[in-house]
């Protein structure tokens, strides 16, 4: 009960950020930039060791951007120069030119590979079908519907070969399904063909959007559990859940991962307090709202460590194991 | 003649190494590299690029690309006094994301918020200008109300300071001002509030002022759209193709700006089906009213994409004008 747990991403140690910056200048080969995402992954691994959560990511280090990562390693796809998508950030938005299809499986080395260096369970990383296609120029389906289908059957495939390499955990993150309410029934169809037969529990995280707009209906999307963002809006968005009560297991995001700031071990106790009003505590999960690739690596341990201390105190006074 | 025009912002980064990179002069300057002087140089550099562009391609009616605006509503709310900067949340149903403005108290003018940008855009271009003010009912709607709890007083409030921004602006040249309402399409039940806020901001303004409508539908807006007190209406016909009958058989008293090369898309539109929606247009409406538009503004868009949707624009409007003997 209350396992830790955090979004996916975490921040890039700077020798990686320099090497994928000469990469991308062809100054440095492939073989190079692989062997440092992989040393960047062992840390990320030890961090969270370290720290004591529960349930691990690898941490995202060989991707730069949850979509166009996926993008640049599927047939049908080009990619575009930046666009912006909030401040001073901006990412390379992936054109379908055409089908998609998987060229060889994108995901599996990395998660062998992090899943070989401890003992705890880490969790298979994927984007979902929905997200993929909102996040993406179209210039080839003549439907968005056309589009999400063809990519629910290439994640499907990515998701099956995680389970067999053992994956416990499957977390297909959906950010953009709160976009339009009025095509949920797409996410919710495209979804059931991912998670078709895993054997695996399976996640889906969603942010930034309101909530109250997809719910009670976003308790039909095939998965086990929803890993949703909190701390940001200050638990606003918690009243929702009452009613009708939440069936699913629940990830909160206790920490703000978009603030500099460190939050207080009370405030995160305060915060796990507030979501154990409102949902089973056998079914709740504890994470920061978001990845944490946006903090520097020292934020993003302290936000951490906060947050598991915030849960040892919880679980203390409550008696539980 | 039909003419040209765009809805305001512009991609403020390109592929060009060459050009003054305001991504990385931000980001150094975040990181204390570099002084207030050096970031503000990066920015009038590519202002100036992005006026520059819009003129080679050949658009009648610019703006500055909004390139000092992280977003509508932050480059208002931090010159109104009564107002936070809050978490970020999604951008209607884009992939963008803004830091959503908390009212915490009663409202009031602090200081001008694009004055002094409508300058530098004036002082800087040879083309017509328009100055662009982020409606109150969407202003209002993109904001977290912890004060008032009624849409309605808010909102006309907010339309009084940007009356005066308005007014201000016309002191300083502008001919044109845009009032960007999108929140309205999804809130027609909110259009006489909208109507008495847009009087509101254009008491006592002789400019021109235009209200634009993106993202979504104008059907249940109508008949109501009619009688704003704005001289143009601008609609995306592309989010919502229905929208372009509906503005060419309901406005015969105003002009009309039709968003027709799709701003959110890659995909460049073909020569032929825009002579064919233009040809469609101005059998219904004298060309002499009607400004052809990308559908929203630009930053959706990498820069490529968008100077080149720019180009096709103005090329494609201009051999309509000279196949139509104009």
């Amino acid at each position: 009960m209350l396992l830790t747990t955090t979004v996916g991403s975490f921040p890039k140690p700077a020798y990686l950020v320099k090497a994928r910056n000469l990469y991308a200048r062809k100054k440095i080969s492939q073989e190079e930039l692989e062997g440092l995402e992989r040393k960047a992954t062992k840390e990320i691994i030890q961090l969270q060791e370290d720290v004591g959560l529960d349930i691990l990511v690898h941490g995202e280090m060989e991707r730069g951007d949850m979509v166009t990562y996926f993008a640049e390693r599927l047939e049908g796809f080009e990619i575009s120069g930046l666009v912006r998508s909030y401040g001073n950030r901006y990412y390379n938005k992936p054109i379908v030119k055409g089908r998609v299809k998987r060229i060889s499986p994108v995901t599996l080395e990395m998660f062998q590979y992090a899943q070989n260096l401890t003992q705890k369970p880490v969790k298979g990383m994927l984007t979902g079908p929905y997200t993929i296609c909102d996040w993406s120029f179209n210039e080839y389906f003549d439907t968005r519907r056309d589009l999400v289908l063809n990519l629910a059957e290439v994640i499907h495939q990515e998701a099956l070969d995680l389970d067999k390499a053992g994956a416990k955990y499957i977390q297909i993150d959906e950010p953009a399904i709160s976009t339009r309410p009025d095509e949920l029934d797409l996410a919710i169809e495209a979804m059931k063909i991912v998670t078709q037969g895993l054997k695996a529990k399976t996640i889906s995280h969603i942010c930034y959007g309101d909530f109250s707009t997809i719910y009670p209906k976003i308790l039909d999307l095939a998965v086990d559990q929803l890993d949703l963002e909190f701390a940001n809006g200050d638990f606003a968005n918690l009243d929702i859940f009452r009613d009708p009560p939440f069936s699913k297991e629940i990830a909160v995001g206790v920490v703000d991962v978009h603030s500099h700031v460190i939050e207080t071990k009370e405030k995160v106790k305060n915060n796990i307090k507030k979501a154990l009003e409102v949902f089973p505590l056998e079914k709740v999960y504890i994470d920061p709202d978001c990845g944490l690739k946006t903090r520097t690596l020292e934020e993003a341990k302290a936000k951490l460590r906060v947050m598991v201390e915030a849960v040892k105190e919880i679980k203390d006074e409550r008696g539980i194991k | 003649m039909l003419k040209t025009t765009v809805v305001g912002s512009y991609p403020k980064i390109t592929e060009d190494k060459s050009a003054p990179n305001l991504r990385s002069a931000l980001n150094r300057f975040d990181q204390k590299k570099i002084s207030e002087e050096d970031l503000e140089k990066v920015y009038q550099e590519t202002i100036k690029r992005v006026i520059k562009e819009q003129e080679e391609a050949g658009v009648n009616l610019i703006t500055d690309g909004q390139i000092r605006w992280d977003d509508l509503v932050t480059p208002f709310a931090r010159n109104i006094q009564g107002f936070e900067i809050g978490g970020l949340i999604r951008f209607f149903d884009n992939n963008v994301y803004y830091r959503r403005p908390i009212i915490k108290s009663k409202l009031g003018f602090k200081e001008y918020s694009t004055v002094e940008q409508f300058r530098f855009l004036k002082q800087n271009s040879k083309t017509k200008i328009k100055a662009v003010l982020t409606g109150p009912f969407t202003f209002a709607k993109m904001s977290q109300d912890e004060y008032y709890n009624d849409i309605d007083k808010l909102t006309l409030e907010l339309a009084e300071i940007l009356n005066k921004e308005a007014k201000k602006l016309e002191q300083v040249g502008a001919e044109f001002i845009q009032i960007d309402e999108p929140s309205l399409c999804s809130s027609p039940e909110k259009i006489d509030l909208v109507k008495q806020a847009t009087g509101i901001i254009t008491r006592d303004v002789k400019a021109k002022t235009y209200l634009y409508l993106y993202f979504g539908g104008i059907k249940d807006l109508l008949p109501g759209l009619f009688d704003f007190p704005v001289d143009g209406i601008g609609v995306d016909v592309i989010s919502k193709p229905e929208n372009l009958d509906l503005i060419l058989d309901s406005m015969p008293d105003k002009e009309i700006i039709l968003g027709c090369l799709n701003a959110r898309n890659t995909r460049l539109e073909k020569e032929e089906e825009l002579l064919k929606l233009f040809e469609r247009a101005s059998k219904k409406v004298s060309s002499s009213k009607i400004y052809i538009s990308p559908s929203c503004g630009l930053e959706f868009l990498p820069h490529k994409s968008a100077f080149m949707k720019l180009k096709q624009m103005a090329q494609v409007v201009e051999k309509f004008n000279r196949s139509v003997g104009g």
